[in-house]
């Protein structure tokens, strides 16, 4: 009979061995990935897990699965080494031998509402009831919560990054335009109206636009997979850091677009209102 | 006239392309300044708390700081024997638990109680009433006594949950001495604190436990750690540099990851524009470049042109963007500390000169990079064929 032990950093000092035991069939676990990963566990393998460093008491199990843990921005740079098993199993394993049947207790109970808004007056009534228990609503899921907060801050980036973005963008169109200056005047001298060449002038200014957006849509497309690669291989992890949904293709259009036409319609404007011989330097 | 004043003066002569470069660059170094700010900023913040609570080592159980690790068992005789090391001035125990506060006749509402046993080091600042003195007496946080509606002097019944299994803790009455202020209070944390002897006679059980021992050194932390491990190789001394190394290899990533992702693309963004700028207006003037070359200026001088004018318009533009990054950063700052369970006192963006020299050399790079293809473009310039085109045209 093969058998090796080693020791894993796990957050409950567990003590995991191989064994090839058959019998009496032991509970089934989940281990997560990355643990699975760093000790070469694969489905099937039969583990000894014990709450002490030394191995005292341990019990064996079966690897039922490998999980992925839910990724958690917030423990990021921390590498989940954890394992899953049902209830029952758990509490025979941390509980006392000479504890009375019934005497385990567990550190919290989760509860799904048929109405999630009667949360804050459920706990009240629990909390009435059975003294000792604390019951509260679970993690702010509203305006608080981590992943809003991150969505506001960088939604706070790019208006930012919108309005640097404007600025040069007028600067660059002011200079364009006024490069254009003689064609505009000669065009005027011809005898197009300025209403007509400012038409012209926006068209030109939604079409560079509207290739400009989609060129950005592009690079966004490439590197997204590039970002979320580098960043999953840097923290082992499956959290997605950068995911370009048709939403944000759409609003990111939404924005580019009329921001590009108006720059180039605005910087326009300056010039028809000079006169068309001087615009043509005659 | 000076290189530098010929380049202002271009830039004067287009107010408008100059004005928008300006306040481009100065957005975009707003940005940048910005993200410098949040990539150490945690962590600086972080250690100015550890650093205010007055404490410089912390004795733990295990390698994990700040983390559920092992109590400490027999807290009070380790205090005892931390506290006759040399290097160490005083020493204090820390232990909390939860606990449920209630009013005679109001509602209980939970809270974390702390006790602290050793010297008489405070781990909080008392705001109004009276610091902890007599038995059975304990300090509230501002958001505690508000749930509560309670104030100095008023008697409230605690209920300490002290052990999993505790389904029907003893109650005790305590007195509340103060309203205190503690620094790792977030927004909506409801806090108490009393001393440890207190604190387990709460639990109903004998003062000893500790979740950590916070130690004030004689002036050298280092040592005092160094000595506090050579007497309890058991346990984990840290002092606040190593515990704020900890937290940045455990947690904070993930800003410092987006700070420097942004700090990259920001630069870059600026880099491609201000080049693109000084093209176009270098593009603009090649028969005026062509022309100054004619009655004498040298190669050299014009292309000192073209880099001062980047110079210029970066340099104004950093300027600017300081102030701009600064009142960003504190908007930033408020969206960021809305995430739950972050401190009151702690901020994402912290200034640290170091931040202002890294923008500055960026900022430098950026504008002698960007004028590198507009100084390449007006150096190669044919001058007879130039201005030849400039008259044809």
């Amino acid at each position: 009979m093969k058998r090796r032990t080693f020791l894993l950093a796990l957050s409950t000092t567990l003590i995991v061995a191989f064994s090839s035991a058959q019998t009496p069939e032991p509970p089934s676990i989940l281990v997560s990935r990355q643990l699975a990963e760093t000790e070469g566990l694969a489905e099937g393998d039969v583990v000894r897990l014990a709450l002490d460093a030394a191995g005292a008491g341990a019990r064996p199990f079966r690897i039922a699965g490998v999980y992925e843990p839910t990724p958690d921005p917030m423990r990021l740079g921390t590498v989940p080494r954890e394992v899953r098993m049902h209830l029952p199993d758990l509490l025979a394993l941390t509980s006392d031998d000479d504890a009375p049947t019934g005497a385990e207790h567990v550190a919290r109970i989760n509860i799904a509402l048929a109405d999630p808004a009667n949360a804050r007056a459920f706990a009240r009534s629990v909390n009435g009831r059975a003294p000792g228990v604390f019951a509260r609503r679970a993690a702010a899921t509203g305006s608080a919560s981590t992943f809003v907060v991150l969505e506001r801050f960088h939604l706070a980036i790019a208006v930012v990054t919108i309005v640097a973005a404007t600025v040069f963008l007028l600067a660059l169109t002011i200079m364009l335009v006024d490069e254009r200056r003689e064609t505009v005047g000669v065009l005027r001298l011809i005898g197009l109206p300025a209403p007509r060449i400012l038409l012209q002038v926006l068209l030109e200014g939604l079409l560079i636009a509207s290739a400009g957006a989609l060129f950005g849509l592009a690079l966004a497309w490439v590197s997204e997979g590039l970002i979320n690669r580098f960043f999953q291989w840097r923290y082992n992890t499956a959290l997605i850091f950068v995911q370009v949904t048709p939403r944000v293709a759409a609003l990111c259009v939404a924005i580019a677009v009329p921001l590009g036409a108006s720059a180039t319609l605005a910087a326009s404007w300056a010039l028809m209102r000079r006169g068309a011989l001087r615009l043509a330097r005659r | 006239m000076n290189v530098l004043g010929f380049a202002w003066r271009s830039l004067v002569r287009q107010p408008a392309r100059s004005t928008l470069g300006i306040l481009g660059v100065a957005a975009v170094g707003a940005l940048l300044f910005d993200m410098l700010l949040l990539s150490q900023g945690l962590l600086l913040s972080m250690r100015g708390l550890l650093d205010r609570m007055g404490f410089d080592v912390r004795v733990v159980s295990s390698d994990q700081f700040p983390g559920p690790g092992p109590d400490l068992d027999d807290a009070q005789t380790l205090a005892a024997q931390i506290a006759g090391l040399p290097s160490v001035r005083s020493v204090v125990t820390i232990r909390s638990e939860s606990a449920d506060l209630q009013r005679a006749g109001g509602e209980s509402v939970r809270v974390t109680f702390l006790g602290v046993g050793g010297s008489t080091v405070r781990p909080w600042t008392v705001v109004s009433g009276r610091d902890i003195a007599a038995d059975r007496e304990l300090v509230l946080n501002a958001y505690a006594a508000e749930e509560l509606d309670a104030a100095p002097g008023d008697a409230v019944l605690v209920k300490a949950f002290c052990f999993p299994e505790d389904t029907a803790p003893p109650q005790q009455t305590f007195r509340i001495a103060g309203i205190a202020e503690f620094l790792f209070d977030a927004p909506d944390t409801l806090g108490a604190a009393t001393t440890a002897d207190d604190l387990a006679l709460a639990c109903a059980q004998e003062a000893g436990k500790a979740d950590f021992v916070a130690v004030v050194s004689a002036g050298d932390p280092e040592a005092a750690a160094a000595a506090i491990s050579a007497q309890h190789p058991d346990l984990r001394a840290m002092t606040n540099e190593q515990a704020v190394g900890q937290l940045q290899q455990r947690g904070f990533t993930y800003f410092r990851q987006i700070s420097t992702v942004l700090s990259t693309v920001t630069v870059s963004f600026a880099l491609l524009l201000i080049t693109v700028l000084l093209t176009v207006s270098v593009n603009q003037r090649l028969g005026e470049v062509a022309a100054l070359r004619a009655i004498g200026f040298s190669q050299r001088r014009v292309v000192l042109d073209v880099l001062c004018e980047s110079v210029l318009i970066v340099g104004i533009g950093g300027g600017l963007s300081l102030p701009l990054g600064w009142l960003l950063a504190q908007w930033l700052d408020g969206i960021l500390k809305r995430m739950p369970n972050i401190p009151v006192q702690l901020h994402f963006f912290v200034f640290e000169p170091n931040a202002l020299a890294v923008h500055a050399l960026l900022l430098g790079a950026t504008a002698i990079l960007a004028a590198v293809y507009p100084m390449r473009i007006v150096a190669r310039l044919p001058i007879a064929a130039t201005l030849r085109n400039e008259t044809v045209s």
